[in-house]
């Protein structure tokens, strides 16, 4: 009966799902999206590509059969690294499709590893301290980053089901998982929208930035979500103005009329 | 049958299936180096929801979320118009306001905690609100009941659906060998049918208001019905 409920297509990210309270289930073998955990050997050769090999060659195949033979696994198992994604004309390979999403995924869940999830709100760390965050673990593959936002980009089933959903998913573990305020109405779409914009604008910089150790794109990300935040104290006040003008004159007329 | 007792001999089997993880997570932390403490506190735990029923829930969140803060604004547009003409209903409309206000503030909680995404069109659903509310009391205070009648049959109808599937589809294995509800998919229920009632109590009290003496009854309660309805399948999904 339930299966109804199982959206067919991931939507650009906007097809969620609950999150349940971790303290009443056992720990989930997996690390969804992906469809493999810590433990699995998909784990080691990737997360070993993204530290040791992709620095050296880049994101192509050559960094992940690099990795396969330092750690001593038959050259085969890279049909098993990319054997969860469809073959795409726009993409080389599915193994490397694959590195991109492990790239993205495992980033994002060492950004919140750390943060219990009882922490108190003024324990928390800032939004802007997570953003930094995520973007210093960019660092060490910082001169290839212009490549990995090429392949990111490229219009087609793989931007709409894996980089645009791990965008927003990025965003919304940003602001979950820092002191900022959340909201129940559709604020919530426009702050993790800002925030998703800070990044990639970020992102976009860092691909660019010639700086020692990359301190003008963390100045950027720090300025750009400064200015995104203002954008939306611009828009509350300007509501909150139009609705004391509405009380207002709906007062100045009910008056009036009693008056006759 | 998964016994606690026969839980750190399989421990190391891991073996392929659903329940593996449920085995691995309640073995004690020490293995065997608590010596002479015959009683290990094992947490009980339940097996994962699948994707299908972490999306039905999702989904309910979404749309009582977005139902209650319709129901909020309706009360706020008949308030706004019939405080003044008709000071006599003035506190009951405020007694189920800030029942209606109590409902939004607890799914607003439950939607930020459980991180589910609110209705994308929230902004309509306040306008629409508040212009129903208003309209239906501008045309008479027995149409604001009757509205209030529609509005809360179509809801309690629609609470008593997500009971039923709640009730049926979330029994999950627990490491102890039981089976049933996790405690947050009960405390749900529990706000559900606690919520269900207040709304039903709100169709006693609009019926008992006259909501029946609406001029044009049918035509008011069948198109709110309708529209309700509508907007129920949105929410659920945009």
């Amino acid at each position: 009966m339930l299966k109804n409920f199982v959206p067919k297509r991931t939507a650009f990210g906007l097809t969620r799902f609950y999150h349940p309270n971790p303290k009443e289930y056992v720990p989930q073998l997996t690390l969804p999206p992906l469809l493999y955990g810590k433990d699995s050997k998909q784990y080691k050769i990737l997360s070993h590509s993204l530290d040791v090999s992709v620095p050296e060659f880049g994101f192509n195949e050559r960094a992940i059969v690099n990795s396969i033979n330092l750690l001593g696994y038959p050259s085969s198992i890279l049909s098993v690294i990319g054997s969860s994604n469809t073959p795409s004309f726009l993409h080389s390979s599915t193994a490397l499709m694959e590195l991109l999403k492990f790239n993205l995924v495992a980033k994002r869940y060492q950004l919140s590893e750390d943060i219990p999830l009882d922490t108190p709100v003024e324990e928390l760390p800032s939004l802007e301290d997570l953003l930094i965050k995520r973007l210093k673990m960019d660092v060490p593959i910082g001169p290839h980053l212009s490549q990995l936002i090429a392949q990111l980009s490229i219009p087609g089933p793989f931007l709409t089901d894996t980089s645009l959903p791990e965008l927003h998913r990025l965003a919304d573990d940003m602001i979950y998982f820092s002191s900022e305020k959340d909201h129940p109405d559709f604020a919530w779409y426009a702050k993790r929208m800002g925030v998703s914009t800070a990044y990639m604008s970020s992102k976009l910089f860092m691909a660019q930035d010639r700086s020692p150790g990359y301190v003008d794109t963390f100045e950027f990300a720090k300025d750009k979500l400064k200015r995104i935040m203002k954008l939306g104290d611009y828009y509350n006040n300007a509501e909150e103005y139009a609705w004391y003008v509405l009380m207002n004159s709906i007062n100045m007329a009910k008056s009036k009329a009693a008056r006759g | 049958m998964l016994r606690l007792s026969s839980v750190s001999k399989v421990y190391h089997v891991r073996p392929f299936s659903v329940l593996s993880s449920l085995k691995a997570s309640t073995a004690p932390k020490g293995g065997n180096s608590h010596k002479g403490n015959g009683s290990h506190h094992v947490e009980v735990k339940c097996e994962n929801m699948d994707e299908a029923q972490r999306a039905y829930l999702d989904r309910v969140i979404r749309v009582d979320q977005a139902g209650e803060l319709g129901a909020n604004y309706i009360y706020a547009g008949q308030i706004f118009i019939l405080s003044e003409k008709h000071p006599n209903l003035k506190p009951i409309l405020n007694h189920m306001w800030e029942q209606e206000i109590h409902h939004h503030n607890t799914f607003n909680t439950l939607q930020l905690k459980h991180r589910v995404r609110p209705s994308l069109i929230t902004p309509f659903w306040k306008a629409g609100a508040f212009i129903m509310g208003s309209g239906t009391a501008f045309i008479s205070p027995e149409a604001a009941m009757a509205c209030t009648e529609a509005v809360e049959t179509v809801i309690g109808g629609h609470y008593n659906e997500q009971l039923r599937c709640l009730n049926n589809q979330y029994d999950l294995k627990r490491t102890d060998g039981s089976e049933g509800q996790s405690d947050e998919v009960k405390s749900l229920m529990s706000v559900i049918k606690q919520f269900r009632d207040d709304e039903l109590e709100h169709l006693d009290t609009a019926i008992a208001h006259d909501s029946r003496k609406a001029v044009p009854y049918i035509l008011l309660t069948e198109g709110i019905k309708a529209v309700c309805r509508t907007a129920i399948w949105t929410a659920e999904r945009y």
